[in-house]
């Protein structure tokens, strides 16, 4: 790999290797650029570092402290942060459905939310490289959104999907079996196909299930780019020219860098973004760097993703098959003679044994022999979920805590609320997923409160007052700032955001790339769409077999 | 009755004699079920994390004596393992000391409660305040009932005799933290795997037969048998849990999309 030195001023420093973050450093190294990135986490070696085991695996989360309160507090850590090369694409279970076109309009449609600064065409053939790049595996025809088929064929479903398809067929909702989903069905290059052993959440020793670390870092370190890993981002320089300078960092044995940039990407995820972002505060930028509208922070989203658990009388053993196989995204548009706007999808689960038993805990109130007797029926068990769509509010924030981490770096603190349309949502949203599992043939359904993924707080806007970011991921006030992960995202869907994350990187990337030096030497905005460049994709992974739509 | 809860044996009951069952090397419907048995088709860095936990029991370096004991006779009726035998009961106080002698997190501290290892500090003093107003002894001294009856009074929320502490950290958030803590430690163990039938590791061999609940060739079918929970017992009851109402949100569960 090669390495760059401190003192080198690089074309891109890249904060965060995840989702985002892994495929900006390929796209910008394969395109030329001088680009490292800097990751908190470790550069993982999955055969020697990672455990398939569940106790074993929380090195792949975010464990360093965080504050989280509000009426409605989030569970943070390993329930929706990724720590190291490949970040939340290592532990999420790979459902890669894209946004509906709706999604970018719900203010405009609904009333409610935001209006994205680009409409679901801008994305769609970003959306149509990285199914193929990741790839995606699923139905020849997905009905909801814009329809579309998948390069990879549909799993074979589990215990769990089979519930799911039985009480939708039942009660007449259309099933999407076998996807989409970021795992393989078949072998591809030196990947081997997904041999069914239910520890995506854990990270796929197999390759099969995507994630970053094995898409696009390999085709960047190829391409020249960078990963400096184990190294916590601490401040961003803004410089006396009011564009940024670099990037502070302490590396693993703690010792302060600083490695200069022509330019900056913050690509952190939800939560450290805004932090990195608060903490870079300076004169000038007293609020946070970039934040001149106060909305650095605000607007943060988490979907809803109450878990309904059904007992059969025949034995299910959920644990078998990715728990990501099988959802119906009957119920995502807005249905006005339901009381609230926008919806949900509900998805399959997987919970593994101390997963499973935290959710008895809560949903059954076991505890004693009554935690006991529930745990040896585990095989009994089958787990549907809810994905819903809670909107974009401004008291829901990240905001610095007053404690400070080993680093001696304030910690971020986590406010959420539900609102009435969320309250309205999830209450319709958990019934009709208890319904689908009364119908499928449950004998006893019972289901627990919680919550899926992050994102928001650095939003994208047409309007610099109303948002961070404009709509290629440059910060409103420093010409040279970007920001670009699932924080930027204006609403949410109710779509699992890993894919549109990764097709917005993308994006960023063919736009930077088609901006060239301008970005370093100028700060004027050019705000002329990127033409879409079909040749940065990692060799081998962009070719023409997709089934036809008709 | 009084006595330390490691004398006592709270076992269940056959529902057919009204006997109590003997202890078992293992409880659970999947008779000769290992998967420890399976360890050469794990991989080699998941083989040594697995068999490290089995073989190495992690010595106390947390909790002070006095409450060790009170841990693990409060761990006893969160997770009962009377129906184990005693050669073969999974060592949950020791998994949890060293979780807090390593101060490891889950990633977040909820606003209203101080760090982990004050939670236990503060949460075992609870417990012995509510055994003394209870029952005039400390938990650990207490007969398996009473203990349940001081168990269940948190669970349900409703422990004003603790209220001092209550002021200090949500007693909701507590207890789940506390069960959490105790099942995470008790299914974490390949003998608690095998009690629910559950595959284990699976890399790099993984599933074949993925629908019908069909058992692997390794596998085994269920067999199932009644018990009843011991007499003296209250936890087999499924209430939800009570407590500040105010605050929902659950502990660090692992992420499920």
């Amino acid at each position: 790999m090669r390495r760059f030195r401190d003192t080198d001023e690089v074309d891109y420093c890249i904060v965060g290797v995840g989702s985002a973050g892994g495929v900006l450093l390929q796209r910008l190294s394969r395109a030329g650029f001088q680009v490292v990135g800097i990751e908190a986490g470790p550069f993982w070696d999955t055969e020697r570092d990672w455990v398939s085991d569940e106790k074993g695996s929380h090195q792949l989360y975010w464990t360093d402290l965080r504050i989280t309160g509000g009426e409605h507090p989030l569970s943070l850590g390993e329930n929706n942060s990724g720590k190291g090369v490949g970040g939340g694409s290592v532990h999420w279970a790979a459902f890669a459905p894209r946004f509906h076109p709706s999604d970018f309009r719900v203010y405009t449609e609904d009333g409610v939310g935001a209006d994205w600064p680009i409409s679901y065409d801008d994305l769609k053939p970003y959306y149509e490289l990285l199914e193929r790049e990741i790839p995606i595996a699923g139905p020849a025809y997905f009905p909801w959104g814009d329809p579309h088929g998948y390069p990879y064929g549909p799993h074979p479903m589990g215990g769990v999907g089979n519930s799911l398809i039985r009480g939708c067929t039942k009660l007449g909702i259309r099933v999407s079996a076998g996807g989409p989903v970021a795992i393989l069905s078949g072998s591809r290059g030196d990947r081997p196909h997904c041999i069914y052993r239910g520890f995506c959440i854990q990270g796929c020793k197999v390759g099969a299930k995507a994630s970053t670390l094995i898409t696009h870092v390999p085709n960047a370190l190829e391409s020249g780019g960078e990963v400096r890993d184990c190294s916590m981002a601490s401040r961003i320089e803004l410089g006396p020219d009011r564009r940024v300078k670099g990037v502070h960092y302490f590396d693993r044995e703690g010792r302060e860098h600083f490695q200069k940039a022509k330019a900056v990407i913050v690509s952190g995820y939800a939560i450290e973004t805004p932090r990195l972002l608060l903490n870079s505060a300076c004169p000038g930028f007293s609020a946070g760097l970039a934040n001149s509208s106060g909305t650095l922070g605000r607007y943060l989203m988490a979907q809803a993703g109450n878990v309904i658990l059904g007992r059969f009388d025949h034995l299910v053993r959920l644990y078998k098959a990715p728990p990501a196989h099988a959802m119906t995204e009957e119920f995502y548009e807005t249905d006005p003679k339901r009381g609230f706007a926008r919806g949900f999808a509900i998805q399959t689960v997987g919970p593994l044994p101390i997963a499973f038993a935290k959710q008895m805990m809560v949903a059954k109130g076991a505890w004693g022999w009554g935690m006991r007797r529930v745990m040896m029926d585990y095989n009994h068990w089958s787990s549907i979920a809810v994905l819903g769509e809670i909107l974009p509010w401004a008291d829901n924030r990240v905001e610095l805590a007053s404690e400070t981490d080993q680093f001696g770096i304030p910690v971020a603190k986590v406010t959420f609320n539900l609102h009435d349309n969320d309250k309205k949502l999830i209450e319709f949203g958990k019934n009709k997923v208890m319904e689908v599992m009364w119908a499928a043939g449950a004998e006893d359904v019972v289901q627990e409160d919680r919550y899926a993924h992050l994102v928001g707080a650095s939003r994208m806007g047409s309007d610099p007052e109303t948002s961070v970011v404009d709509r290629f991921g440059r910060t409103h006030d420093i010409a040279n700032l970007f920001v670009c992960d699932g924080s930027v995202l204006p609403t949410q869907g109710s779509a699992n955001p890993g894919l549109t994350i990764q097709a917005l990187a993308a994006r960023t990337a063919d736009y930077l790339i088609s901006q060239g030096d301008r970005i370093f030497n100028s700060n004027s905005r050019d705000m002329t769409p990127p033409p879409v460049r079909y040749n940065l994709s990692p060799p081998g992974t962009f070719w023409k077999g997709m089934p036809r739509m008709t | 009755m009084n006595g330390a809860s490691t004398g006592r044996k709270s076992l269940p009951i056959d529902p057919n004699t009204h006997e109590p069952l003997p202890p078992v090397r293992q409880p659970g419907y999947y008779p000769g079920y290992s998967t420890l048995a399976q360890q050469t088709f794990w991989d080699a860095k998941t083989r040594s994390v697995i068999l490290h936990r089995v073989n190495h029991t992690p010595p106390i370096r947390f909790f002070d004596s006095e409450q060790a004991a009170l841990m693990k006779a409060v761990c006893d009726r969160i997770i009962p393992q009377d129906d184990r035998d005693p050669a073969y009961r999974i060592p949950i106080v020791n998994y949890i000391d060293e979780r807090l002698h390593e101060d490891k997190i889950d990633g977040f501290r909820y606003e209203n409660m101080p760090a982990d290892r004050d939670v236990y500090r503060l949460g075992l003093q609870a417990i012995d305040m509510l055994a003394q107003d209870r029952g005039g002894l400390r938990f650990v001294n207490l007969d398996a009932r009473r203990q349940d009856e001081v168990l269940k009074s948190i669970h349900d929320g409703n422990a004003p005799a603790a209220q001092e502490i209550w002021n200090h950290m949500s007693i909701q958030r507590f207890w789940k933290g506390l069960v959490s803590d105790c099942a995470s430690a008790y299914y974490s163990h390949p003998w608690a795997w095998d009690e629910i039938g559950f595959g284990g590791p699976a890399y790099p061999r993984g599933y074949m037969r993925l629908e019908g609940g069909e058992p692997e060739p390794w596998e085994v079918d269920e067999v199932r048998y009644e018990w009843q929970t011991p007499p003296d017992s209250l936890s087999d009851v499924y209430e939800p849990a009570g407590g500040d109402s105010e605050q929902k949100g659950h502990p660090g569960q692992g992420g499920t999309h």
